[in-house]
């Protein structure tokens, strides 16, 4: 079993600030008369937010947009510490230091694992 | 050995009543992720295991705390503790720890009085998560009232409670990384 943080903290932070759904969609600007459902499939992870309402969410909760999908964050930086791997082994011909470094930090990103903090 | 820290570990407490269960799923000492109640009717015990299921595949704990129905003096009924056997059993085929801890734990630890009362360890997790707990502890239970359903919730508080004050740091360790 993991200690991997769930795909997203959207209910925990929902009930924090006793919201309904149907209030929560409101907010986010859905229409229709089962706009609560999408903030539920949102919450049960089994629809991904568009980016106008993950930023949205951040505003009406309060927190980074990283917290509250801190576990599909996780994955997308391990993701990306993977790709920047491949890219550091990459010959170019001019070595720009300041792009090995950036690369080098995003390699090792995940190991320090700046989510939690 | 590896060690989980005990800010990113997650547990599920489970307390099985009459009618279902209440439930608390926390992220460290003082995240409380979710809480609720599933009611059970009919077959209770195959309704409660398929309900127990989808909430472990949903949250995914690292540890289970149940209470400890078998322990000496418990005198719960022989179908909640033929479930508790069969939620433990099914905790572990998902390789999910269990920790089980007994009513005179509880209260013990939460009290200091092996003979406190439940409205009692309600009334003091309520007030360790006021936001979260307080708007729904049960009024005090009259003698020819039923328990209140919502009791279930603060039974699963009490033992995820007491599982961070006593525990957590040995489950931690044993436990170890995913």
């Amino acid at each position: 079993m993991s200690s991997l943080q769930l795909t997203n903290y959207l209910r925990t932070n929902r009930n924090r600030l006793a919201l309904w759904q149907e209030e929560v969609a409101f907010l986010l600007g859905f229409k229709g008369e089962d706009k609560g459902a999408k903030v539920c499939r949102d919450e049960k992870f089994t629809r991904e937010p568009s980016l106008r309402s993950a930023l949205a969410y951040e505003s009406i909760y309060g927190r980074p947009v990283r917290e509250l999908f801190a576990g599909m964050y996780q994955q997308i930086e391990k993701e990306v510490a993977e790709r920047a791997k491949l890219l550091t082994y990459r010959k170019v011909g001019n070595q720009n230091p300041k792009r090995h470094q950036a690369l080098t930090n995003l390699a090792s990103k995940p190991l320090h694992n700046p989510s939690q903090t | 050995m590896n060690q989980t820290t005990s800010k990113d570990f997650r547990i599920l407490a489970v307390a099985l009543s009459f009618g279902g269960f209440g439930f608390v799923v926390m992220e460290g000492q003082k995240t409380i992720i979710e809480f609720g109640r599933r009611v059970a009717d009919g077959d209770k015990n195959a309704q409660s295991i398929a309900k127990m299921k989808k909430l472990l595949s949903f949250y995914w704990p690292d540890v289970l705390v149940l209470q400890d129905v078998e322990a000496k003096g418990s005198r719960r009924a022989l179908r909640i503790k033929t479930l508790n056997r069969q939620i433990k059993g099914m905790a572990e085929k998902h390789k999910i720890k269990v920790k089980l801890i007994s009513g005179k734990q509880l209260r013990n630890s939460l009290l200091g009085d092996p003979k406190g009362t439940k409205q009692e360890m309600a009334e003091m997790t309520a007030v360790q998560f006021p936001d979260e707990l307080a708007s729904r502890l049960p009024p005090k239970r009259k003698p020819w009232k039923s328990e209140d359903p919502r009791m279930d919730i603060f039974d699963a508080m009490a033992l995820a409670v007491v599982f961070w004050m006593k525990g957590a740091k040995q489950t931690v360790q044993h436990a170890g990384g995913p």
